[in-house]
């Protein structure tokens, strides 16, 4: 029997969940999802991710703050940052504090998907 | 009045209170009702649609009066705005299947209800496509302004070119607040946009209305497109109008080009101070150190502005911090003070301060400190 790889998808847009979520499932992954950052950071704390897509704009904590503070706490999973505001620094510094991947919103579905999978192999 | 009319007179007003304040409470609770059960439609209709893009056969049906539904079309807009590529094709053949734009065509169309209209041209703009498009340009002129708005943004979002000329063309005929949402649209369409402005430029910079020149020019400057500096040079040769020149010399900063150097190295001794200090602030964004000993003689100029703007600028010039330390020694003091001002801006004098407390600063540091020791003594 295979095990379904697991994904945090956070975003505080409904809209971005739903649709990532549902094409996520499509693509065989079980996903969890969060619509702010603490709940992301504790989501992943407690639980055994493969992967995370994170918003880097989410109440809370920012994807980026997610990120340090998972560090902290020991927890190492491929991260994806989605965002609608990027620039240079951002994309730096995201791969700075280890984020496996950078995505502008908005975004193409099939792009993505792609990206997660090779993330996961 | 007799005291039992008066009393009768203040329960009534206390009753048309009491009542206004129910109705107040009524409506505001049904609103509030409203708008959740239209957020709940919304988000079932997301799921729908999200599973008929990631399904190739999704059997969720969707109900056939959905397209009547302001939930689903605000559904597909969001989803529209989250995507990219073949799934918002995807949602323009659903779209088409629930006549969304015919029937917000329609809506646009009907002559009384402005919040419906304008809902309308919201959604033609935001659904664009060359259908939307073809109803948008019928309310280019619309008599409501949002309408028109709306309109020139979503036909700017679609990239519907033949509506350029139309829009540049009512720039003068527009209320400020607008005009500028129209130059936002002009922008949005990018370099193609470029030639019809700069056309409507020149042949209205001399006796045009002003504003829409002005408008225009901001505009090629948000566009930023190269290939204009040239013509926007010989508009400021020209022109004899200083907003007009203002807002060129501006809109050579952001295009940059040899043309733009030279036009700005001259507009630097223009006879409107305005116009000095816009150019030395262009000069500025060019970064061209050709530019630095002209803008390090302006640091003399007259004007406050063009002595500050010129300081500012050589701050962020390749080799414009030298100028500066040298402009300390001239003998002008309001030169000195336009430098002193800018390396302190661009943290000079924190360095100095922290060098000479090491011991280390330099002859140019230690006349940096000089410098703003005699200014404080002599404004305390």
């Amino acid at each position: 029997m295979t095990v379904r790889k697991r994904i945090l998808l956070a975003d505080d847009s409904n809209v971005v969940t739903t649709i990532l979520a549902t094409s996520l499932q499509k693509e065989g992954f079980d996903v969890e999802i969060a619509f702010d950052g603490q709940t992301a950071f504790e989501l992943g704390r407690d639980g055994e991710f493969d992967l995370a897509v994170l918003d880097q704009m989410m109440p809370g904590l920012l994807g980026l703050e997610v990120i340090e503070q998972w560090h902290e706490a020991g927890v190492v999973f491929p991260v994806l940052i989605l965002t609608a505001v990027a620039d240079e620094t951002m994309a730096v510094q995201s791969i700075q504090l280890g984020a496996a991947d950078f995505v502008r919103k908005p975004f193409h579905l099939p792009e993505l998907i792609a990206r997660i999978r090779s993330r996961l192999v | 009045m007799s005291p039992n009319l008066a009393v009768t007179v203040a329960i009534v007003v206390l009753l048309v209170d009491v009542l206004l304040f129910v109705a107040l409470i009524v409506l505001k609770t049904y609103h509030r009702r409203r708008v959740r059960r239209h957020d709940e439609r919304r988000n079932r209709y997301i799921q729908v649609l999200s599973k008929h893009l990631a399904f190739e056969h999704a059997v969720d049906p969707i109900p056939p009066e959905a397209g009547e539904d302001e939930a689903f079309i605000d559904a597909v807009i969001d989803l529209r705005n989250t995507l990219t590529g073949v799934e918002v094709r995807k949602l323009s053949v659903i779209a088409n299947r629930y006549d969304l734009i015919e029937r917000q065509s329609k809506r646009l169309r009907n002559k009384l209800l402005v919040t419906r209209r304008l809902r309308a041209a919201v959604s033609l703009a935001e659904l664009g496509n060359d259908q939307s498009a073809r109803v948008l340009m019928d309310h280019l002129d619309d008599r409501v302004a949002e309408v028109r708005i709306q309109a020139a943004r979503g036909l700017a979002r679609i990239g519907y070119t033949p509506a350029i000329d139309r829009i540049v063309d009512r720039l003068e005929s527009e209320d400020p607040w607008v005009r500028a949402r129209f130059g936002d649209s002009l922008a949005t369409f990018g370099p193609q946009a470029t030639q019809p402005l700069m056309v409507y430029v020149r042949v209205n910079h001399a006796a045009g209305d002003i504003q829409a020149v002005v408008q225009a020019i901001t505009t090629l400057s948000v566009i930023g497109d190269h290939s204009v500096g040239p013509q926007l040079a010989e508009v400021l040769e020209r022109s004899t109008r200083p907003e007009v020149q203002i807002a060129a010399v501006g809109a050579l900063g952001s295009v940059g080009g040899s043309h733009s150097l030279d036009s700005l190295l001259k507009a630097l001794h223009a006879e409107d101070w305005r116009v000095r200090a816009k150019a030395a602030t262009s000069l500025g964004m060019i970064g061209d150190p050709a530019a630095a000993h002209p803008l390090a003689a302006a640091l003399e100029d007259e004007a406050w502005w063009v002595r500050r703007n010129s300081a500012a600028a050589l701050a962020r010039m390749a080799g414009g911090t030298q100028l500066l330390y040298r402009a300390l020694t001239s003998p002008d003091m309001f030169a000195r003070d336009a430098a002193a001002e800018a390396l302190e801006d661009v943290g000079g004098l924190a360095r100095a301060r922290q060098r000479h407390e090491e011991g280390s600063a330099t002859e140019d540091e230690r006349r940096l400190l000089r410098h703003m020791r005699t200014v404080r003594a002599l404004s305390a």
